[in-house]
């Protein structure tokens, strides 16, 4: 690939600049603004969240970068090229968001086929569909047809799509929505093995726990404009990240010296003690607990003030909306 | 351009496994099967010329269900790859719109044939057992009509390409009654008096598909003659009607928003 | 939303097994229907009007290329309408017309329905001439089948009394393969109608002259030989005539026209064709036909004439009375 930067910043992957897009309803209906100038980044290696309420405009963004419809102004470039342009395709793997495939086909005809679209050679076919239904542990549906898939499965095989041409980037739009516990967690383990194989992740999702355990950088979009651009910890403040821990066996005393000194309160609940401390004193607390001879129960990370911030972003989109005086958009 | 075609078969041929899957194609080649079987029974009520007509309603029934095949087919071609969002994977890997819309259509167009195929055989079959006679005509009306569900294959993919479902078969039926009224109406058209309405007409039909071209299935049974050069205009004008409604499509196609 | 999409999916499919369900019903409907329809069929009078018929040129617009099933839509009608015990009434011949004219229209092909035409509207000037029209449609569609020529020209001389013209119909239809052999002589026999042996004569000998094989050629030999001893009976008509006007009496035997004073004629020609073979003459002779009191050859037996009822005759004369006075109204 002629594409790698020759500086020593990581190159762009994905560059968006002032993308507007206006959706017009129906014949003769006012349009709608849904894309109010969005710009941001998406570099080399990195798994980035797109992250914003439903309805923000990210599944909009993500179609604008598929190129599946145009901006009503801005631009999009993907690996260097223009977004309406199809060459870079090969490089790129897209999960839409609640993907549907045609449900005619079994597991493996459904990969056979897009394969093919890619032009993976035909010596290379058949072990490539094996390698991707090993991936997304589907062997044993490999020839069942999709209709009768289940929503996770769907999803996976939907990766597994993305993936079929062993592409550098992958856009995967709310690749865990809807999932149980489990197939998020095989979910994430997908994207992180992608990571830890040099791939760029780009991501979109409302799902506030996911962004926070694997992504390294986030943009926040809020009602169609960008609330927030960088690494997820910046972002999260991390003086205001808690968490919670619950101790047993905690003198009265100990608890009210530890409460003075980490400056927090200490409930106590019968024989057990529940505290909340900043993440940054975490340690410290710990190994002073430890030290009094206390038993922890558990270290809770605190997803409250993660929310929190969160609503506090969309509230603030909703005052600048008010003075702006223009209406956000649903994602169509 | 190889590159296109490799990624223009897998769709084609991912078309005509789905419709094969559909029920309604069966059901629709059934009822073509049973009309011209029925087509002896109907005869039979006429003391003369009986085997000419089982082989009217014979090729009528072909044509009339091929056709509805076509356009009910055609019609969700491309909306319902929109609709059920099958379509944004496919134009995430690296196909073009229009390799898109040409694998749709001639996956479409592969399936009518090959349903064409199997009404022309049970034609066959049906005019053999009633010692009707057969002979190359039989053979370019068929062909012919292949020719005609092209160009109304490429008509559904033009509307399905922009248009809901309903309205698509509105104006794909539209346009084959049209088509086939096109060339009275221009000579009706030449009797006016207006010039005008003369030219009017005039543009109509060139605008319009002129489907008469492809029904020689009279001269068939009739035993008249059907000279090649006809048979080859009759192609020639079905390829470039279609390349022309398909150019229309993928321009509307490319500049759509896939919502 | 996937719920909901796999709904919306699977209420498309209960749609579509609905429609199915609905369209099979309908047909079936329809099959039975039509059993129970055809188990008893309506009589052909009072079917009269019973299936709207189209103007042609409207039919042919609507029909979208499938002219030739609707064409034998209304072929059927029409038989059904004509078959059974049933008296043509004028309007309902008239309606035959209007059927066969719709079926002639979409489908110019068919070959029965121009001579079913020809066969059934017979019940008034107006449906015989509707008949010689559609005639003249399977004539211009067929020119090479001699039948649809001689169902016209039997229209016109038997029902229009227009000898001229039938005689000129028959003469395009007896240059055809397949005609029969007796058309030459048919055509003659109507220009001897209209008195004109001469002509007859002359165009039965170019006939003759242009004809391919020996059958043609002696079908047109023998029509020219009763021509000959037509012509020959005439001159003795006229010989009669003058017989009585001198004699003031008619002939009791031929044989006086060459008797008495001053003989009308030297000898009586001969009775039989000249073309005839010594080998094959019988001694025949000139008598008067005790039946008709004409004056006939007991070769042929009778004179050279179409036999026409009379009932007919007298219709076809009437019809031409009626043409005369409303063309006689018309100036």
């Amino acid at each position: 690939m002629g594409l790698s930067s020759m500086t020593d910043r990581p190159r762009e992957i994905v560059r968006v600049d002032g993308l507007v897009k206006n959706f017009r309803p129906g014949l003769g209906l006012r349009s709608k603004r849904v894309l109010h100038g969005v710009s941001f980044a998406v570099r080399e290696g990195e798994i980035f969240g797109f992250v914003g309420p439903n309805g923000a405009g990210k599944t909009t963004t993500l179609k604008v970068l598929m190129g599946l419809i145009r901006p009503t102004s801005g631009r999009a470039s993907i690996l260097g090229c223009d977004v309406g342009e199809a060459g870079f395709r090969q490089h790129i793997g897209f999960l839409p968001e609640n993907p549907y495939f045609y449900p005619f086909l079994t597991g493996r005809e459904i990969l056979r086929f897009y394969a093919r679209l890619c032009g993976v050679e035909s010596s290379l076919l058949a072990g490539r569909v094996n390698d991707l239904l090993a991936l997304v542990r589907l062997e044993h549906a490999s020839d069942e047809r999709l209709s009768t898939y289940s929503k996770g499965m769907l999803q996976r095989i939907g990766i597994a799509q993305a993936l079929i041409h062993d592409p550098e980037v992958a856009f995967l739009d709310e690749p865990m929505s809807g999932l149980d516990p489990i197939g998020r967690k095989d979910i994430r383990d997908i994207i992180l093995r992608l990571k830890a194989a040099g791939k760029t992740v780009f991501m979109n999702t409302h799902i506030l726990s996911d962004v926070e355990m694997i992504c390294d950088r986030v943009a926040i979009i809020v009602k169609g404009r960008i609330r927030y651009e960088g690494p997820i910890r910046e972002f999260l403040r991390e003086d205001e990240l808690r968490s919670d821990i619950v101790l047993a066996r905690l003198s009265g005393e100990t608890s009210r010296e530890l409460g003075e000194r980490f400056s927090t309160t200490i409930q106590t609940v019968g024989e057990r003690v529940e505290v909340q401390v900043k993440d940054g004193q975490l340690q410290s607390f710990l190994e002073a607990a430890l030290g009094a001879g206390a038993d922890i129960l558990s270290v809770t990370p605190n997803r409250v003030s993660l929310e929190h911030i969160f609503l506090e972003a969309v509230e603030e989109g909703e005052k600048a909306d008010a003075g702006a005086g223009r209406g956000g958009g649903g994602t169509p | 351009m190889t590159g296109s075609l490799h990624r223009i078969w897998p769709i084609a041929t991912n078309t005509v496994r789905e419709a094969v899957r559909h029920r309604l194609l069966y059901t629709l080649l059934f009822f073509a099967v049973t009309m011209i079987g029925f087509a002896v029974l109907i005869a039979s009520l006429s003391y003369v010329e009986g085997e000419r007509i089982i082989q009217d309603i014979g090729l009528a029934s072909i044509r009339l269900f091929s056709v509805g095949i076509a356009i009910f087919v055609g019609i969700g071609l491309i909306h319902g790859e929109v609709d059920r969002r099958t379509i944004y994977t496919i134009l995430a890997k690296p196909v073009t719109r229009a390799e898109f819309l040409l694998g749709k259509f001639f996956g479409l167009l592969l399936t009518v044939w090959l349903q064409l195929l199997l009404m022309g055989l049970a034609f066959v079959l049906v005019s053999l057992s009633v010692g009707a006679p057969l002979d190359w005509g039989y053979a370019a009306a068929l062909f012919l009509v292949g020719i005609e569900l092209m160009v109304i294959v490429a008509v559904a993919t033009l509307f399905s390409s922009f248009s809901t479902p309903m309205l698509s078969a509105f104006f794909t039926l539209g346009i084959y009654a049209l088509g086939h009224l096109s060339r009275n109406l221009y000579f009706l058209g030449q009797e006016a008096e207006v010039d005008s309405v003369r030219r009017a007409a005039t543009l109509l039909y060139r605008v319009l598909p002129d489907l008469e071209t492809f029904n020689v299935s009279i001269q068939a049974v009739h035993g008249l003659p059907i000279p090649a050069s006809e048979v080859a205009w009759a192609v020639l004008y079905g390829l470039a009607y279609t390349t022309a409604l398909l150019s229309l499509a993928i321009y509307i196609f490319h500049r759509r928003d896939l919502e | 939303m996937p719920v909901i999409e796999e709904g919306a999916s699977r209420r498309r499919g209960a749609r579509f097994r609905q429609g199915l369900l609905g369209l099979g019903v309908g047909l079936l409907g329809l099959f039975v229907a039509d059993a129970v329809h055809l188990r008893n069929p309506p009589l052909a009078g009072e079917s009269l009007g019973d299936v709207f018929v189209p103007d042609p040129a409207v039919a042919g617009l609507v029909s979208l290329g499938f002219g030739a099933v609707v064409s034998d839509f209304y072929w059927l009608q029409a038989i059904q309408a004509a078959g059974g015990d049933v008296r043509i009434t004028p309007e309902l011949g008239a309606h035959l017309g209007q059927l066969i004219d719709v079926v002639t229209t979409l489908n110019p092909w068919v070959d029965h329905p121009y001579r079913f035409a020809g066969i059934w509207l017979t019940q008034s000037e107006q449906n015989v001439r509707t008949a010689n029209r559609l005639l003249r449609r399977g004539i211009e569609k067929h020119p090479d089948d001699w039948r649809n020529h001689y169902y016209l020209g039997f229209n016109h001389f038997f029902y229009l009394l227009e000898n001229a013209e039938a005689a000129e119909v028959l003469e395009g239809a007896s240059r055809l393969a397949g005609a029969p052999r007796y058309l030459p002589r048919l055509a003659a026999r109507l220009k001897s109608e209209s008195a004109d042996l001469e002509v007859a004569s002359v165009f039965l000998q170019e006939l003759l002259r242009g004809a391919q094989g020996e059958a043609a050629r002696e079908s047109y030999r023998s029509a020219l030989d009763e021509i000959e001893i037509e012509q020959r009976a005439r001159q003795l008509d006229g010989a009669r005539v003058r017989f009585r006007e001198l004699e003031g009496r008619d002939i009791e035997t031929v044989d006086e026209l060459t008797r008495g004073a001053t003989p009308l004629l030297g000898a009586l020609p001969s009775p039989e064709p000249s073309s005839l073979p010594a080998s094959l003459r019988r001694g025949s002779e000139w008598i008067v036909d005790p039946s008709d009191n004409r004056i006939v050859s007991t070769y042929y037996g009778k004179r050279y004439q179409l036999h026409v009822p009379a009932s007919d005759r007298e219709r076809a004369e009437g019809w031409a009375r009626e043409k005369e006075l409303r063309e006689a109204a018309g100036r």
